[in-house]
């Protein structure tokens, strides 16, 4: 996938009909912050290599974490093999089958599964009905990751701090050296726009 | 309270439930509802993100210790010295909070935040569908009249988390639910 420079791919000619404004945009949306995860993977199984590398930005840690809890350690191997199936499996991807981070968190356990097993490690107690199935809470977890990617730093920050580190909404204005108001005012920003997203992701 | 004004401050509902006038307009608001469920879907799955990661946090830690034989023997001589010289204050004291027919439905868990101030976490689910799905939480102490702790909001599958603020230097012996405007008609207790 990466093993061509993409000055020497060679692309499909654009049909006549297609004018250039046409075609930037349709590219840029697919891949641009604002497109859903939906979106990104329909891109990805067009060959849009932007989208992809938004979905990798957005689901890079979520990822690693998903492979860490099965495989353990020297993850990176994983999470890159994740990726791959992810570029070549993207046209499978059915939006009426279920959301996308479902499909991304099942096809991550699966894959973290046959590493695993490729390394002859046996399963630890707790994995061993693991089949990949991904179950509703799971699956907003693995979500939730990727969305906080999303968030401008500063209200990535606040909802991280304060949920991820315990800090109360004092402890944060202390810590990043702001007034109390600003922590309250990115704290409702940030969750109104991760529910604005899961809405999207979920409608 | 204007419409823009009560969407802008809905997050808060999720830590503050004692808020009549912004409830108000919720009760009243279909979007708002909307949101605000959204808003706890978001939340619920941050938490879960967190508990997660503290999982993933001591199960490492665990691994590490169990490496180091001397210093998990260590570590077990601290915490044996702590547990008896330090004075149990930080205690955690959890109430199991019943219906009439005395299936449990949730939990009222006390935490020492400091001297002056006790955090209340209640955590319940399958509280009875309610029409404006409010409730009051009640406290009452060994020594004293019942208390209000405040309001809280439960989603349309009754199940709610919210946390409250009691003064600290009771001894918080029962608490109880009801709905708002009927302090007498208890739907569940401890």
């Amino acid at each position: 996938m990466t093993g061509v420079p993409a000055s020497k791919r060679v692309m499909a000619p654009v049909p006549d009909d297609v004018i250039p404004q046409q075609l930037d945009r349709a590219t840029a949306d697919s891949a641009s912050p604002a497109a859903s995860d939906a979106e990104l993977l329909r891109a990805i199984g067009e060959g849009s290599e932007p989208a992809f590398e938004e979905l990798r930005h957005r689901y890079r840690r979520a990822i690693e974490r998903a492979c860490r809890q099965i495989v353990g350690g020297d993850l990176e191997d994983c999470a890159q093999e994740v990726f791959v199936r992810i570029w070549r499996k993207a046209s499978l991807y059915d939006r009426d089958r279920g959301s996308a981070p479902a499909w991304l968190l099942t096809l991550a356990r699966r894959t973290a599964l046959n590493v695993r097993r490729r390394r002859e490690l046996p399963l630890p107690d707790e994995l061993a009905d693991e089949t990949g199935a991904v179950e509703p809470p799971d699956v907003d977890r693995f979500w939730v990751e990727a969305a906080l990617e999303r968030l401008p730093e500063r209200e990535r920050r606040v909802l991280e701090l304060a949920y991820f580190h315990d800090l109360s909404q004092s402890a944060i204005a202390a810590e990043l050296r702001v007034p109390l108001g600003s922590v309250k005012s990115w704290t409702r920003r940030g969750l109104h726009r991760l529910a604005t997203i899961l809405d999207e992701e979920t409608a | 309270m204007t419409h823009e004004h009560a969407w802008t401050r809905l997050p808060d509902l999720l830590d503050d439930r004692d808020q009549p006038e912004l409830l108000a307009h919720v009760a009243a608001c279909h979007d708002c509802q909307r949101q605000l469920f959204l808003l706890g879907r978001v939340d619920r799955a941050l938490r879960g993100a967190a508990a997660a990661r503290r999982n993933e946090r001591r199960r490492f830690r665990r691994g590490r210790w169990l490496r180091f034989p001397a210093g998990l023997a260590a570590a077990a001589v601290a915490v044996l010295l702590v547990m008896m010289f330090l004075p149990h204050t930080a205690a955690t004291h959890a109430f199991t909070l019943r219906t009439a027919a005395g299936r449990p439905i949730g939990q009222a868990i006390l935490n020492r935040s400091d001297t002056e101030n006790t955090s209340l976490t209640l955590v319940a689910r399958g509280l009875p569908a309610h029409r404006r799905d409010t409730y009051v939480l009640w406290a009452g102490a060994t020594n004293g009249r019942p208390t209000t702790v405040g309001r809280f909001m439960v989603d349309p599958t009754g199940a709610c988390r919210a946390r409250f603020n009691l003064p600290g230097g009771h001894r918080w012996a029962r608490f109880w639910v009801t709905p708002p405007g009927q302090p007498h008609a208890v739907v569940a207790t401890t």
